[in-house]
């Protein structure tokens, strides 16, 4: 992985103004990862992906000149306050800002609230998110001011076009959710392009006192990308946290999210939709880890493979000492549409509290025959049966998801996603 | 309307029918009887075209047509009709969407205009007070959390939308107590026309008591072992099936 090493030299010579601290950071990140390199298969918790396809092509990071003509037609969810990036090129006159929503550059987040980043970049055991503290060459700031109240959701849309050579950007979002504000942000990855391209994207989120996050994140790269994502979330006194990931993106996706309920009387909802196609690898880890007393967690994740694809699901709840009275649910669900189609999955428990209430449970299947027959035996033809019955079990997480407009949106790709394997009415 | 000709149809390699014959015409309502495993669910099932069910020799003739090389959802929509003994639940698909979806592609098949959302509304309210169903159960998932009677009264209301010619009703009374069991009795009679028939699987007696049969058939050994008229129905209530072993 030479590339990267060289990169980051360029990096630093190129951004020379940047504070000392900032770039000690940075150097630091990187020995961090050089001491251990990319996960590999005898990794716990990394050993069902193979990593090996970042290092078989050299990516360089994106610069000012992969900036291309901003497409006539983006990815939109209606009502929504826009803030585009193509290419992790920030377009602030293409961007509508909120009012009690601070949007700020890294550097700009950095000079003036520098205990942010120490709070989410020092010793970190995934070496993707330490590579991200290197080259964090894009992402923004986000901050929400205290009380208050955002009726459109924020919508990232960070996109990818035009590339000529392959690229890579290590975008980091900071995002804190001012206590007892209330506020949706959609958090969307997307890109149309003929060349490889890698994300490596680390969100970190603070939910202060009795914050209410809806956090959407949109994972539909282009298959030519591979896609890491490091999403940390803490969750601060009775902070409420509805999350939804949905993935259907990119020939590689690595996610890990981790879930800190940092105080009493939070609680979190991290639900999911992957669908998976062709050869495409769709890896997801979550960590929830309850810290402290009456925190509840809930996960429903479901996956869609067909093809050859494969879904990869490893959940761990953590109950420490002292959370007691915790409530933690986990619940994943594969379905699986072609015999060639893979997954795996393991939901474990960790408990260290003695009166908690948790439970977990995965389960992998196939369409039910039955099921089938009986919708033929009533008129409907072979494949709307199909698509009734996929798009029924998709829809107990769908319904989760509380904003009608992004609802219909995800709804929308995964009608056309359904079209794209085959399955039509 | 109905006609089987020495069918015989196996199940993973075993032989369970075994020279069927029947005819049923317009109007009729033909009973079915036999102990569990004489082949009464096979014979429905192949009639609706379930693809684990083989038929190695005979016929199954529909309106003078062989249907034994179409599809489940062809038959449904020539006019075939299974209530199932076990009725399926599919997780996530509304009552009302797959009870809409079914009867427009019926219509669409017979060249009509498909009913949209108020039209069917209004239909579909006529059918529940049939089959005395609230209406709560159209918002549900397709028989998930049903009891095993309002299972057997959704068969019966998706039979009335559906309006087929002819109803195969496979133990449809089976699994009900003696409210559910009038109320299955009285859709099955608010079906019934002469130009349409029905055929009944049944294990008892009980259901005939609300219905007027034309025929009753003993199924022994996966064939028809004696057929009658009421009066059979009762003799076996009395008597069992052993006196017709031979």
């Amino acid at each position: 992985m030479h590339y990267l090493e060289k990169e980051l030299n360029e990096l630093i010579q190129f951004w020379d103004e940047e504070p000392e601290a900032l770039r000690a950071l940075r150097s630091d990140a990187f020995k961090q990862y050089k001491e251990v390199g990319l996960p590999n298969r005898k990794w716990e918790g990394w050993q069902f992906t193979d990593f090996s396809a970042l290092e078989k092509t050299s990516y360089r990071l994106a610069s000012p000149g992969d900036l291309p003509p901003v497409p006539e037609t983006l990815p939109t969810i209606a009502n929504c306050n826009r803030i585009l990036i193509i290419n992790g090129h920030f377009q602030e006159n293409l961007s509508v800002l909120s009012d009690k929503v601070t949007v700020q550059t890294l550097q700009h987040a950095y000079a003036t609230n520098p205990e942010i980043f120490n709070k989410t970049v020092v010793n970190n055991s995934n070496p993707f998110h330490n590579l991200n503290t290197a080259l964090m060459n894009s992402g923004l700031a986000i901050i929400v001011e205290n009380n208050a109240v955002i009726d459109n959701p924020i919508h990232i849309l960070y996109y990818t076009t035009g590339l000529t050579e392959p690229i890579m950007n290590h975008p980091l979002f900071l995002i804190v959710a001012g206590a007892d504000s209330e506020t949706t942000i959609i958090e969307h990855y997307a890109g149309t392009t003929n060349v490889q391209y890698w994300q490596n994207v680390v969100t970190y989120i603070n939910l202060s006192d009795n914050a209410v996050l809806n956090h959407t994140r949109i994972q539909e790269e282009d298959l030519n990308g591979n896609h890491i994502a490091d999403t940390a979330y803490s969750l601060e006194k009775d902070a409420q946290l509805n999350a939804f990931h949905f993935a259907s993106g990119s020939s590689l996706y690595r996610q890990n999210i981790q879930v800190n309920l940092a105080s009493s009387g939070a609680s979190s909802t991290v639900n999911g939709l992957c669908l998976a196609k062709d050869r495409q690898h769709l890896d997801q880890q979550i960590i929830i880890n309850h810290l402290k007393e009456n925190c509840s967690s809930n996960q429903l994740f479901k996956y869609i493979l067909s093809d050859s694809s494969a879904g990869v699901f490893n959940g761990r709840v953590i109950v420490s000492e002292g959370a007691q009275k915790t409530d933690a649910q986990q619940t994943i669900r594969n379905l699986l549409l072609t015999d060639k189609a893979l997954a795996h999955s393991s939901p474990q428990l960790e408990i260290y509290a003695d009166d908690v209430k948790c439970s977990h449970g995965s389960t992998t299947g196939q369409l039910d025959k039955n099921a089938i027959f009986y919708m033929r035996s009533r008129g409907i033809d072979v494949q709307t049966a199909q698509l009734l019955l996929i798009s029924g079990f998709a829809k107990e997480v769908m319904e989760t998801i509380t904003n009608t407009n992004i609802d219909t949106y995800i709804d929308e790709k995964l009608t056309t996603w359904l079209e794209h394997i085959g399955v039509t009415p | 309307m109905l006609e089987i000709k020495d069918l015989h149809v196996k199940v993973k390699d075993k032989d369970i029918l075994k020279g069927i014959n029947l005819t049923v015409h317009p109007g009729e309502l033909h009973a079915i009887m036999g102990r569990n495993g004489s082949g009464k669910s096979t014979l429905a099932n192949a009639i609706a075209g379930q693809d684990s069910y083989e038929i190695t020799s005979g016929d199954i003739l529909f309106n003078g047509t062989s249907i034994v090389a179409e599809s489940p959802e062809e038959r449904a929509l020539a006019g075939i009709f299974m209530s199932f003994q076990y009725p399926v639940i599919i997780p996530g698909v509304n009552n009302t969407y797959f009870l809409k979806a079914a009867l427009n592609a019926k219509r669409k098949h017979q060249g009509k205009t498909e009913l949209d959302a108020v039209e069917f509304l209004k239909l579909i309210r006529e059918k529940l007070a049939v089959v005395e169903m609230d209406e709560k159960y159209l918002h549900r998932a397709v028989n998930d959390g049903f009891s095993g009677g309002e299972k057997k009264q959704n068969e019966i209301l998706q039979m009335l939308t559906l309006e087929p010619a002819l109803a195969i009703l496979d133990e449809t009374d089976s699994g009900l107590d003696i409210d559910a069991l009038k109320i299955v009795a009285a859709g099955i009679n608010n079906y019934r026309r002469d130009d349409r028939a029905i055929v009944i699987i049944t294990h008892y007696q009980r259901i005939l008591k609300y219905l007027e049969a034309d025929y009753v058939h003993v199924l022994i050994n996966g064939k028809i072992a004696k057929t009658g008229g009421e009066n059979l129905a009762e003799q076996l209530e009395d008597k069992g099936y052993s006196w017709l072993d031979n």
